[in-house]
């Protein structure tokens, strides 16, 4: 009852926000929305895509379903068919194209002329070859969401570079050496973080990534490598300058390792991570992480306020079927803005009707940090905490 | 005996054909077996040893392509820095059983990955490669790898085969050496077996026997070639048994057979009081038809008697030679000793049958003697002895007869084997003495010459005859001793003669038929003479016909040889025996000494007058100085005379007395010198003169 009660008064005060800043949404009629988020229950950061989608939601009349696959890909396959063959199909279908694994859905959402958005992950390879652009072959696609992993993992490894280079963390070689931990090789979301590193590195002829090595993403494998590549290095001796890992558990794993190896993060060596995670920004806080990039799981939010736009007639494809969305890092100088949204996930102290195009102006969006933290709003937390 | 016989005979044998081809097959055995052994050994070690390096350099290889595999999969993880995925990747690499342990070095050299974890190279022999990491971009060394092995399984499996090949190889020679074994001794050693035990059996029994043995192998034909020799050998063998027991010449059983037959004859007599018949045949003058006809000839009348001796004898009788001209018959069942005389009879008849030799007719003749004895007698072995006691007595007194053993013919025979074997006593004892009786010269009674007589005084039986015992030292092979006896004597009593001034007279001896035979005696008397200072012309030597007939050649030489020395030659006994006028003509004769049997019956008988007149008459025609022996009365003497007979001998004059008498007589200077002042010796009547077998008078 009191999340029905809640639910009313969050579209209460999304009205009365949308009136004041145009109106564009007065009357329009509720969209239902499912995702299949491919995740498991309690992975931080497909929970927190499923909830800017559902605070998006509540901002803009859409009726936002989570349908969990707990990381298995069959289930997620039987889920979205699920969804497919529903009797009340819903408006839009959002899927994320992991391993490749939601093109059967895709195919099925096409026949059963349900419009369908990829998020994070979209079509590749012989699939995007195979089905051709949004809108296109597939009439129901309309397009994806995807963050700019690429520019992530170069603005983290410049950012890595940058520190070492200021204090002067050449090894005998007279060069900077990094270590490189990737979360896998074969995803779409690693391979462009991973070649963000390269593009850098690249560009930096005194910079050696000693090793790219892989982690699977998790704290442990990459604590493991860390400690190896430590022990590798004073055998070799070389002077390890950092560490770029492709997401925060990776690098919070590397924080341990070298702290296990009598280094002392921020100091000795930096380390860089990914995803905003609480853990990387209580690390940040202790100076012992140099950043943690990211903001993609508002992917969520952005998608809404897509569809929304879609919905009412201001199509993001006219810019694009295909959005991408640039990521921010949290340094310490940024860390107190963002912080409490993180820890609390208050999202719906965002307003995300602020980010909605422009009338003339469709497909175009800043979804950038500034301006995220001035749609946040205190009331509005204070309203959604009631 | 027999059990004793076939133990002690047979065991040797046994043991030989045992021992022998066992060993020939041990033989064989080993000079095979330990090569084979040997042999097999060193090859199927060999192979094993190449199969061990071959397995080495396997081995090597392998884990070198090991390590290459293993650097290509831990590569990435050791690039990556993967340490726990290098060290389960390397880990896989222990299921190789020849890898002891593996160790993964980064590119600093230091130790990623080992295992086992508590490791230590051990394994005899380490691989070691470089572990080269790739991607796209770059191609490192990310560090290297190295596995030690060992070769100990290889080791192991190699003694394991080894020692199933030496056991392989032992199992194999043993089979081979049983095979050898079994082949061997059926192949060989049960076909030489079997010879050896032919040959052991026909050993043992003198026969040929055959080796069974069927199959057709070397040893099949060489045992066929055997039994074909153990056949001609059993031929052979049967033809020397013949021959062994029998007479080659007639076919009769021989000696030998004769003595085995005595052996079995009680035992095969129809009772033990059946009386056996055996007769000793002896062919009077076979000698004689040896020199008439020639030996051939002589065969064949053998051949002939022993044909006739078969004729006429039953099947039950038994016919044999004993070599020579003496046979046997036996008759295993006579009546009576009458009967078995008759049986005697039968055969001299049967005997006597003429045959023809040369074209010429010929009856033979000859004497048995007949010994009649119970099949029970323990003497029936010496039925030969005692037949040949009876056929002396035929032989000697009545030759062509058949003489009967008994009792007095044993005691003769007694008697002769006592005085027979008395004479080396005698000898010993002097028992035989020499005495002499004088020739005179008949118209002047005067002594010249001396005969030597021989007399034996034994001391039990007192003096013997030499009648009995001269042919006693003649068969024991005495008769030289006896003559050397005489010769010395008579050498002794003409030394005594000279000494005596009379120095004139002769001493006659007489010499014996096998001293005329033998060349030497000649060199002996010229030595004797030598040795006691006695020209041998003071010896007269008297011969008899007989001994000159029998050795014509021989006899001639030595007279030769005696006349040469100077010795005179008397030819004794002249009258009785062949009295043959050829002979006087052809010996080298001085002397002719007229038998006293042609004087005895003078003056009465005009005959014996007529022939001494003759006699006389061809001495004086062949310069021969005449002898008239046995003169014991005047008329005698007087007859003589008047038929021109100058010299005489007889108890007229002297009869036989020792030299001491004679030499007492000739010093009394008329020794003799009618019947008025004639000595009558001290000697016993019977006096003989040497070599008659006849008494004297």
């Amino acid at each position: 009852m009191s999340r029905l009660l809640s639910v009313l008064i969050a579209a209460g005060l999304a009205c009365g926000l949308l009136a004041s800043s145009g109106g564009a949404m007065a009357g329009s009629a509720e969209l239902k929305v499912v995702f299949v988020n491919p995740g498991k229950t309690g992975e931080v950061y497909w929970d927190m895509v499923s909830g800017t989608m559902k605070a998006a939601g509540r901002k803009l009349n859409m009726n936002v379903e989570v349908l969990v696959a707990e990381r298995n890909f069959r289930t997620m396959q039987e889920l979205g068919l699920s969804v497919v063959a529903r009797a009340d199909k819903p408006d839009f279908l959002i899927l994320s194209n992991e391993e490749s694994a939601a093109v059967p859905v895709l195919e099925a959402a096409e026949a059963a002329g349900i419009k369908t958005l990829f998020l994070s992950n979209t079509l590749i390879g012989a699939d995007a070859a195979r089905l051709g652009p949004p809108r296109a072959k597939l009439k129901m696609w309309l397009g994806d969401i995807t963050t700019d992993l690429q520019t992530a993992g170069t603005r983290m490894a410049n950012a890595l570079i940058d520190a070492a280079r200021s204090e002067k963390w050449q090894s005998p070689d007279g060069r900077i050496h990094i270590l490189g931990i990737g979360g896998d090789e074969i995803t779409p979301a690693s391979i462009a973080r991973n070649a963000g590193l390269d593009l850098a590195v690249a560009a930096a002829p005194d910079v050696v990534v000693d090793r790219m090595l892989f982690a699977n993403w998790t704290q442990s494998e990459a604590e493991q490598v860390t400690a190896n590549y430590l022990g590798w290095a004073v055998r070799k001796g070389i002077r390890p300058a950092g560490v770029w890992a492709g997401n925060d558990p990776m690098a919070l794993g590397a924080i341990k390792a070298a702290v296990a190896a009598g280094l002392e993060p921020g100091k000795d060596l930096q380390i860089v991570g990914l995803n905003w995670s609480e853990d990387a920004l209580r690390e940040i806080k202790a100076g012992r992480m140099l950043l943690t990039d990211g903001g993609h799981f508002l992917l969520g939010g952005w998608s809404m306020v897509l569809l929304r736009d879609y919905a009412d007639g201001c199509d993001f494809g006219a810019v694009s079927p295909h959005v991408q969305v640039k990521t921010s890092a949290i340094t310490r100088d940024n860390l107190a803005s963002v912080d409490t949204l993180i820890k609390t996930r208050a999202f719906d102290q965002i307003n995300f009707a602020r980010f909605r195009a422009k009338a003339g102006a469709c497909g175009q969006y800043d979804f950038s940090i500034a301006a995220l933290i001035a749609s946040m709003s205190p009331n509005g937390v204070r309203a959604s905490n009631e | 005996m027999t059990q004793d016989d076939a133990t002690t005979g047979s065991a040797p044998p046994a043991r030989t054909a045992a021992v022998a081809p066992r060993s020939v097959i041990r033989s064989m055995i080993w000079a095979t077996v330990p090569a084979l052994l040997l042999v097999q050994l060193l090859a199927s070690a060999g192979i094993e040893v190449s199969s061990f390096l071959s397995q080495m350099r396997q081995l090597d290889a392998r884990i070198a392509r090991a390590a290459e595999s293993r650097a290509h999969l831990i590569a990435e993880p050791l690039w990556k820095l993967r340490y726990a995925q290098v060290t389960n990747v390397l880990g896989e690499i222990l299921h190789d059983e020849a890898i002891s342990a593996a160790i993964v070095y980064d590119d600093t050299g230091a130790v990623v990955a080992r295992v086992p974890a508590q490791s230590a190279t051990s394994g005899t022999a380490v691989v070691s490669r470089p572990i080269d990491y790739s991607n796209g971009n770059i191609t490192v060394q990310a560090g290297r790898i190295a596995i030690a092995y060992s070769y100990g399984a290889i080791y192991a499996e190699t003694g394991k085969a080894l020692a199933r090949l030496f056991v392989a190889g032992l199992l194999a020679t043993l089979v081979t050496l049983l095979a050898m074994r079994i082949s061997a001794n059926a192949f060989i050693g049960k076909p030489l077996a079997a010879m050896m035990s032919a040959i052991q059996r026909s050993k043992r029994d003198g026969r040929a026997y055959q080796a069974d043995i069927s199959s057709t192998n070397e040893f099949g034909q060489l045992a066929q070639a055997f039994n074909a020799m153990q056949h001609t050998t059993s031929d052979a063998l049967e033809q020397l048994r013949h021959l062994a027991w029998h007479d080659p010449l007639t076919g009769l059983p021989n000696r030998r057979s004769l003595t085995e037959r005595l052996a079995i004859l009680g035992r095969t007599a129809r009772t033990h009081d059946a009386l056996i018949s055996f007769c000793f045949i002896d062919l009077d003058d076979f000698k004689g038809i040896n020199d008439t006809f020639g030996h051939d000839a002589g065969d064949r009348f053998l051949v002939h008697i022993a044909g006739v001796l078969r004729g006429a004898v039953d099947e039950n009788d038994w016919v044999a030679r004993l070599g020579g001209d003496e046979f046997v018959v036996i008759r295993p069942d006579v009546a009576d000793e009458q009967a078995a005389h008759a049986f005697a009879a039968r055969l001299l008849e049967a005997i006597s049958e003429p045959i023809r030799l040369h074209d010429k007719q010929v009856v033979p003749r000859a004497s048995i003697g007949l010994a009649v004895r119970r099949a029970d007698d323990p003497e029936l072995s010496h039925l030969p002895a005692l037949a040949d006691i009876a056929l002396y007595h035929a032989k000697s007194k009545a030759p062509g007869t058949i003489a009967v053993l008994n009792e007095e013919l044993q005691r003769d025979y007694r008697r002769r084997r006592e005085l027979e074997l008395a004479i080396p006593a005698g000898f010993a004892a002097c028992e035989f003495e020499v005495w002499y009786q004088s020739q005179v010269d008949l118209d002047t009674s005067e002594v010249i010459g001396l005969e030597a007589l021989i007399r034996w005084r034994h001391p039990d039986l007192g003096v013997i005859s030499p009648a009995e015992f001269l042919p006693l030292i003649e068969r024991s092979g005495n008769a030289s001793r006896l003559t050397n006896y005489v010769l010395t004597d008579a050498c002794h009593a003409l030394n005594r003669l000279a000494a005596a001034g009379r120095p004139e007279i002769r001493i006659a001896i007489n010499l014996p038929p096998s001293e005329l035979a033998d060349q030497s005696f000649a060199d002996h008397m010229q030595e004797t003479c030598d040795r006691l200072g006695v020209a041998p012309s003071s010896l007269e030597l008297e011969i008899t016909e007989g001994s000159l007939i029998n050795n014509i050649a021989s006899a001639s030489e030595t007279l030769r040889r005696l006349r040469a020395m100077g010795a005179t030659i008397a030819l004794d006994d002249f009258g009785t025996g062949y009295s043959s006028l050829a002979h006087l003509r052809r010996f080298p004769l001085d002397k002719v000494k007229i038998d006293k049997a042609f004087i005895s019956d003078i003056p009465d008988s005009a005959e014996d007058k007529a022939i001494v007149g003759v006699i006389a008459s061809l001495a004086g025609t062949l310069d021969l100085t005449l002898v008239a022996e046995g003169i014991e009365r005047a008329e005698q003497a007087q007859a003589m005379t008047e038929m021109s007979v100058r010299y005489g001998q007889g108890y007229f004059y002297q009869r036989p007395q020792p030299l001491d008498a004679v030499l007492k007589l000739l010093a009394d200077g008329r020794a003799v010198a009618g019947g008025t002042s004639r000595v009558l010796a001290v000697s016993p009547s019977l006096v003989p003169e040497l070599w008659v077998p006849e008494p004297a008078e």
